[in-house]
């Protein structure tokens, strides 16, 4: 399970680096915004080992770089917000999100095959894309708004 | 008496000057993807500096709007908001100049100098850095999916390419939409034609692994954290511009799908 750990760690880390990059991240802030993508990762595997739903591991993840980055905040200066958000990027469910509109156009298609299947992934996808991106949000509200550095 | 020498007019052009000066940093930060509150904060800590009282402020998706005052006398202003997007380093020094201003003040004449200064010298990442990172993130997204080894140097470079396309037609003004479209069909296509080339078996999930760097995370977590701090209207325009995009990318998903025959 380590290695399984180490990988989405190492994976999540080298994605927030990436995105980093694209939002013009500073040298600096690219280091904390790989540590931060790792940490989540890292924590989200480790949850979902656990037994945990991907909804709860994503808002257990939010929370840990949400809470890294609150306390660190004073160090941080103006922008903290934005770092903690761009290490939360890799979990971001794209993917979910593309298979079910995916999953739409196959089920509106004219003689669609499977379509009570097609439906119910359907549905269970984009279910999961909105509870994954509010646990993410919340994750990283929290922290934020019990922080006296209110991320300005 | 002249209007020159009304003092309420002449009170009133200060205002706008300090209302306008106010409004262009907050639309520098709206631009930049900073949430509501930010947007406020930036705006009220400058017209301040700037000896005026912010009576209300009202942050749109596509404008800002201002009520600055001194005394009895309040003046309303509004700005247009440009495309969105993330420019990290420029919204860390708008805010760090906001903040400056908050506590030495200034003119606001000096405002928008600083300003556009910074909207021109700061610096950004150049394309032959961001695009090979971006199909990096790409790359390593895929792997996060479970996209095998083989899969992974074809989402790079899909993810490259798509990234250079995409900063190509935003310097041409491309609508956004449209632009996700032809990124995820082109980025898709070589993600998805490549790893099949490379012996994947993986190779659906390496076409929408290339494809991810549409996937608006910003706005997306911003629409909800802006919903969070009482700001639904503009929260909900950013959920609808992410649920759009994310329609359009998918139309060029399912367009290079069609074209490997990758269609279930």
């Amino acid at each position: 399970m380590l290695i399984d750990v180490a990988h989405q760690a190492a994976f999540g880390g080298l994605a927030a680096w990436g995105f980093g990059v694209l939002f013009n991240f500073d040298g600096r802030s690219l280091v904390w915004c790989t540590a931060l993508g790792a940490l989540a990762l890292g924590v989200r595997t480790l949850a979902l080992a656990g037994g945990w739903s991907l909804e709860a591991a994503s808002f257990a993840a939010a929370l840990a770089a949400g809470a890294v980055v609150a306390l660190s905040s004073r160090q941080r200066g103006e922008g903290a917000d934005m770092i903690a958000l761009a290490g939360c990027i890799p979990m971001v469910p794209g993917a979910f999100f593309g298979k079910a509109i995916l999953g739409l156009f196959l089920v509106t298609a004219p003689a669609p095959a499977h379509a009570e299947q097609t439906a119910i992934f359907t549905v269970v996808a984009m279910t999961r894309v909105i509870l994954t991106l509010g646990a993410i949000g919340a994750g990283l509200a929290i922290p934020q708004q019990m922080s006296r550095h209110r991320g300005f | 008496m002249s209007a020159v020498a009304d003092p309420v007019v002449l009170r009133h052009r200060d205002l706008e000057k300090i209302a306008n000066a106010a409004l262009k940093v907050g639309r520098i930060l709206m631009e930049c993807g900073a949430r509501v509150n930010v947007v406020r904060e930036g705006m009220r800590l400058v017209a301040q500096g700037l000896g005026a009282n912010v009576v209300g402020e009202r942050v749109g998706y596509a404008s800002l709007t201002l009520t600055v005052g001194s005394g009895d006398e309040t003046i309303t202003r509004m700005i247009d908001v440009g495309a969105h997007g993330v420019n990290y380093r420029l919204d860390v020094a708008v805010r760090r100049y906001a903040t400056k201003v908050a506590r030495e003040g200034g003119a606001p004449q000096e405002v928008h100098e600083t300003i556009d200064r910074l909207v021109r010298e700061t610096r950004r990442h150049p394309l032959w850095l961001v695009a090979p990172a971006t199909g990096l993130a790409c790359a390593a997204f895929g792997r996060l999916l479970g996209v095998d080894w083989p899969a992974f140097l074809p989402i790079l470079l899909a993810g490259g390419v798509g990234q250079w396309l995409r900063a190509g037609l935003h310097a041409r003004r491309t609508n956004p939409c449209l632009v996700a479209v032809a990124v995820a069909f082109v980025a898709g296509g070589i993600g998805g034609f490549g790893a099949r080339a490379a012996g994947s078996a993986s190779a659906e999930l390496a076409l929408i692994a290339s494809t991810l760097l549409l996937v608006p995370g910003v706005p997306a977590t911003n629409a909800q954290t802006d919903i969070m701090e009482g700001f639904p209207t503009v929260g909900s325009a950013r959920a609808v511009s992410v649920a759009m995009i994310m329609v359009f990318a998918t139309i060029g998903i399912w367009g290079a799908e069609a074209m490997l025959g990758m269609l279930p």
